[in-house]
């Protein structure tokens, strides 16, 4: 269940409104679960970017707005994408495909040369064959 | 300083119930005093939908809730700020503590008050306009008091076993099992 008040306002939302919410949900939550795993704190940050602690603080507890300029260094100091921009691709004569980055993961799997002997089930029942 | 919950000529008892549990990745209660007929939490969205200077605010508030947290990304610390200076002061026990839902952008005039019992489960109340630099000082002192006065109770039943948080279905039940929680 939902509240009805919730759903009636909800339905009343212009669509742009949520798209912007949770957009700027997502790179709230991108940027510091990045911080987070890189291990830096708003200090290491603010000497990497040249800027006063203060003012990374007021990007990463929202008194500030991001910008598309100051997204761009972050995500040059943190070393990985924070938006990603589908691309559209032609495909065939007149069809169109949109293409979204992933992140690059890596599957590769360790070359092993060494090889291991299998083991011989001995419980196995001979058929006789006599 | 304690603070009684006996604002607004309210009885001091109340329910929790579910305010929604659609959202993929967490369920939200809410509080709803014994003698009214509106929860808290929909006192606060409506109250703040028939006013035009913050009805684009309040369907923004709405979407992060239900969306940005209900269904995206669950009751993460990211997504909560924490007014460490402030919580302090409350008469709450226990690891929890009260919480502004701050919708991360500059500026966001309004604010709603939680309660995070897990990533999962979340208590909403009322909220207000932040128009101070504390809750205090604010024009939603009122609502955060009474919020407080919430989360304290609230946070003595989960340590008593009067609640029961039941993570696997992501949901309170009272201590008999049912799903009616008065407080």
């Amino acid at each position: 269940m939902r509240s009805k008040v919730a759903q009636r306002i909800l339905a009343e939302t212009p669509e742009e409104t949520k798209i912007f919410a949770r957009l700027y949900a997502d790179i709230v939550v991108r940027v510091n679960q990045l911080l987070k795993a890189k291990g830096f704190s708003q200090k290491d940050l603010a000497d990497k970017l040249e800027k006063r602690p203060s003012e990374v603080n007021k990007w990463l507890v929202g008194e500030h707005n991001f910008t598309l300029r100051s997204l761009a260094k972050l995500e040059a100091e943190l070393g990985e994408p924070i938006i990603n921009v589908p691309q559209r691709k032609p495909m065939g004569t007149t069809g169109y495909v949109t293409l979204y980055k992933n992140n690059v993961i890596n599957t590769d799997v360790p070359y092993t040369s060494a090889w291991k002997k299998s083991k011989s089930n001995n419980k196995t029942a001979l058929a006789n064959v006599s | 300083m304690y603070f009684c919950l006996q604002t607004n000529n309210k009885v001091n008892i109340f329910a929790l119930e579910i305010w929604d549990d659609e959202a993929a990745k967490c369920t939200f209660y809410t509080v709803k005093y014994d003698d009214a007929e509106t929860n808290e939490t929909d006192l606060f969205f409506e109250k703040y939908d028939a006013i035009a200077e913050y009805k684009e605010a309040n369907q923004e508030l709405l979407s992060f809730v239900l969306l940005s947290i209900g269904n995206d990304h669950g009751a993460i610390d990211e997504l909560f700020n924490r007014d460490e200076n402030e919580v302090k002061g409350l008469p709450v026990q226990g690891k929890r503590t009260i919480e502004n839902i701050t919708y991360h952008f500059p500026e966001f005039p309004l604010r709603l008050y939680a309660l995070k019992i897990t990533n999962n489960i979340v208590i909403l109340f009322n909220g207000g306009i932040k128009d101070g630099p504390t809750n205090q000082t604010s024009s939603l002192h009122l609502e955060w008091r009474a919020a407080c006065e919430f989360a304290k109770r609230i946070n003595e039943a989960l340590q008593d076993g009067t609640i029961i948080v039941n993570e696997k279905h992501r949901k309170l039940t009272n201590y008999d099992g049912s799903d009616e929680i008065i407080l």
